[in-house]
C-alpha cells in the first residue's frame, strides 16, 4: 500500500511523508515533479514494474506539468484510473477545485496542511479503494469460475452422450437428436432415413477371439461406420452391444439405401479375420434401412421398428446385405 | 503571536521536530533567493517562493510564515518591491527571534 506524493516543494513533501508515516503508512514515495511520478506508476517504460500506488497527493502548481492535467492523464489510462487522486494546494479558489473534480480527483485538501484533515480523508480514500479492489478480485472470480462451471457442464454432457468404448454418440445422443431431426424435418417438410446396423455372428467372434479383441473389432467397425457419415446432420450412434444406428437427415429411401451399401461393403473390406463366422471369413455387419416424410406432431418411433424389423429381415435373409423396409 | 520578553514563542509538533532545522535552513535559504529576484525584478519566482511559504508555513506549525507567504505572493503579483522587501525582512526577523517549543 504505497502512497505517491506529487510536490514541487520539498518542505511539503517531507511534511506529508512525516504525517502520514506516523499514522502507520509507512510506504510514502515522494516526486518532485511529474516525470519522476511518471517512473514511480511505470508510465515511462512499459516494462518496468509499476510500484503498487493506491493513493495519489497532488499539488497543482508544478513546474513541468499543471497538477490538473497530470490527474486528467491518470484518469485516462486504464491501468491508474483507479488510483484516488487528491489534490493537496494552496491555490484553493474555486475555479481550480471545479476543474480538479472534473479532471477526476475525488477529494481535496488546503495547504498550510491540517494533520488531522489530511489523515481523515487519506483514510477514507483509502478505505474506498480497498474496498473496490476487493469488489474487482471478486468479480474476477466469480467470472472464472463461472467459466470452469461452462467447462466442466460442457464435459458432463460430452460424456453423458458418448459411448465410453468407440467414442462415437452413445443411445442417449441418439434418442434426443432423432427427437430434434424428427421435428426439424416434418418443419422443413423433408424425409428422414434410418439405418439399423449389427455386427454378425459378434458372440461367435467373442468366444472365438476373447472381449478384448472383441471390443477392439467394435471400436474399429465403429470408426468406420462413423468416417463414412461425413454429411453436416448426419451421425452414426451406438444402439446397443454389437448394435448402431445411423440417421441421415434430408434423405430419401433410395439415397439411404445406397449408404447402406457402401457402408456394408467398407466393413467387409476391413477385412477383419473372422473365422467362426458361417458366411464370410471375416467380419460383416447386416442393415435395415427405412424412411419417413414425417407428419406433424408424429413421433419417430416407427421408423425405428420398421428399421429393425429390416434389419431382422436381413439376418434372417442370410446376413452381409441390406434389407429395406418398403411401404405395402 | 504569543511573545516573550519580544521573542515569538512558537509551539510545534513534537513529531516533525526532525524536519525543523532543514525547513528554517530552507527559509533563510529563501530570503537569499527572494532578495536577489527583487534585485533583476524576476517576479515570478518571488510569486512562486510567496507561495510555497504560504503553503508550507502553517503545516509546519508557523502560521506566521504562512502569512508572510501570504503578503509576499501578493506583492509579486502587484510588483509592489517596497511591499515585497518588508516581507523579506518580517520573515528575517521572525527567525531570528523565533521560539520553538516541541509540545502539542
Amino acid at each position: 500500500m504505497a502512497i505517491l506524493v506529487i510536490d514541487d516543494s520539498a518542505d511539503d513533501q517531507l511534511l506529508l511523508r512525516s504525517f502520514l508515516q506516523r499514522e502507520g503508512y509507512d510506504d510514502v514515495l515522494l516526486a518532485g515533479s511529474s516525470s519522476v511520478a511518471f517512473d514511480y506508476l511505470g508510465m515511462t517504460d512499459q516494462e518496468s514494474k509499476a510500484a503498487a500506488i493506491d493513493l495519489i497527493l497532488m499539488d497543482i502548481v508544478m513546474p513541468d506539468i499543471n497538477g490538473i492535467e497530470l490527474c486528467r492523464l491518470l484518469m485516462k489510462d486504464k491501468r491508474f484510473s483507479n488510483i484516488p487522486v487528491i489534490m493537496v494546494t494552496a491555490h484553493a479558489n474555486d475555479r481550480n477545485l471545479q476543474a480538479a473534480f472534473e479532471a477526476g480527483a475525488v477529494d481535496f485538501i488546503h495547504k498550510p496542511i491540517n494533520r488531522i484533515e489530511l489523515i481523515a480523508r487519506v483514510r477514507s480514500s483509502l478505505n474506498l479503494k480497498y474496498e473496490t479492489d476487493k469488489r474487482v478480485q471478486r468479480e474476477k472470480e466469480l467470472i472464472e469460475s463461472t467459466h470452469k462451471l461452462n467447462r466442466a457442464n460442457q464435459k458432463l454432457r460430452y460424456l453423458s452422450y458418448v459411448d465410453e468404448l468407440t467414442t462415437i454418440a452413445n443411445r442417449r445422443y441418439f434418442d434426443e437428436f432423432l427427437a430434434k431431426e424428427w421435428n426439424r424435418a416434418s418443419r422443413q417438410q423433408k424425409p428422414l432415413s434410418l439405418i439399423m446396423i449389427d455386427i454378425d455372428f459378434f458372440k461367435n467372434y467373442n468366444d472365438t477371439y476373447g472381449h478384448t479383441q472383441g471390443d477392439e473389432c467394435l471400436s474399429q467397425v465403429a470408426r468406420t461406420l462413423s468416417g463414412m457419415l461425413k454429411r453436416p446432420g448426419d451421425f452414426v450412434a451406438r444402439y446397443g452391444g454389437e448394435e448402431f444406428v445411423a440417421v441421415l437427415p434430408d434423405t430419401g429411401l433410395h439415397g439411404a439405401e445406397k449408404v447402406a451399401e457402401s457402408l456394408r461393403a467398407n466393413v467387409q473390406a476391413l477385412d477383419i479375420e473372422h473365422e467362426s463366422s458361417p458366411i464370410e471369413k471375416v467380419v460383416t455387419i447386416s442393415l435395415g434401412v427405412s424412411s419417413a416424410g414425417p407428419a406433424p406432431h408424429s413421433e419417430p418411433d416407427l421408423i425405428v421398428t420398421q428399421s429393425d424389423k429390416a434389419l431382422y429381415r436381413a439376418k434372417q435373409e442370410g446376413r452381409n446385405r441390406v434389407v429395406v423396409h418398403r411401404h405395402e | 503571536m504569543e511573545t516573550d520578553y519580544g521573542r515569538v514563542v512558537v509551539h510545534i509538533d513534537p513529531d516533525i521536530e526532525d524536519l525543523i532545522p532543514g525547513f528554517l535552513e530552507n527559509r533563510q535559504k529563501d530570503i537569499t533567493t527572494v532578495t536577489e529576484a527583487l534585485r533583476t525584478e524576476d517576479y515570478e519566482t518571488i510569486q512562486r517562493m510567496g507561495h510555497t511559504m504560504k503553503g508550507a508555513g502553517g503545516g509546519y506549525g508557523f502560521d506566521e510564515i504562512t502569512d508572510i507567504g501570504s503578503r509576499m505572493e501578493a506583492a509579486a503579483q502587484d510588483k509592489d518591491n517596497d511591499a515585497i522587501l518588508r516581507q523579506v525582512r518580517a520573515l528575517s526577523d521572525y527567525l531570528e527571534h523565533v521560539v520553538i517549543v516541541y509540545d502539542e
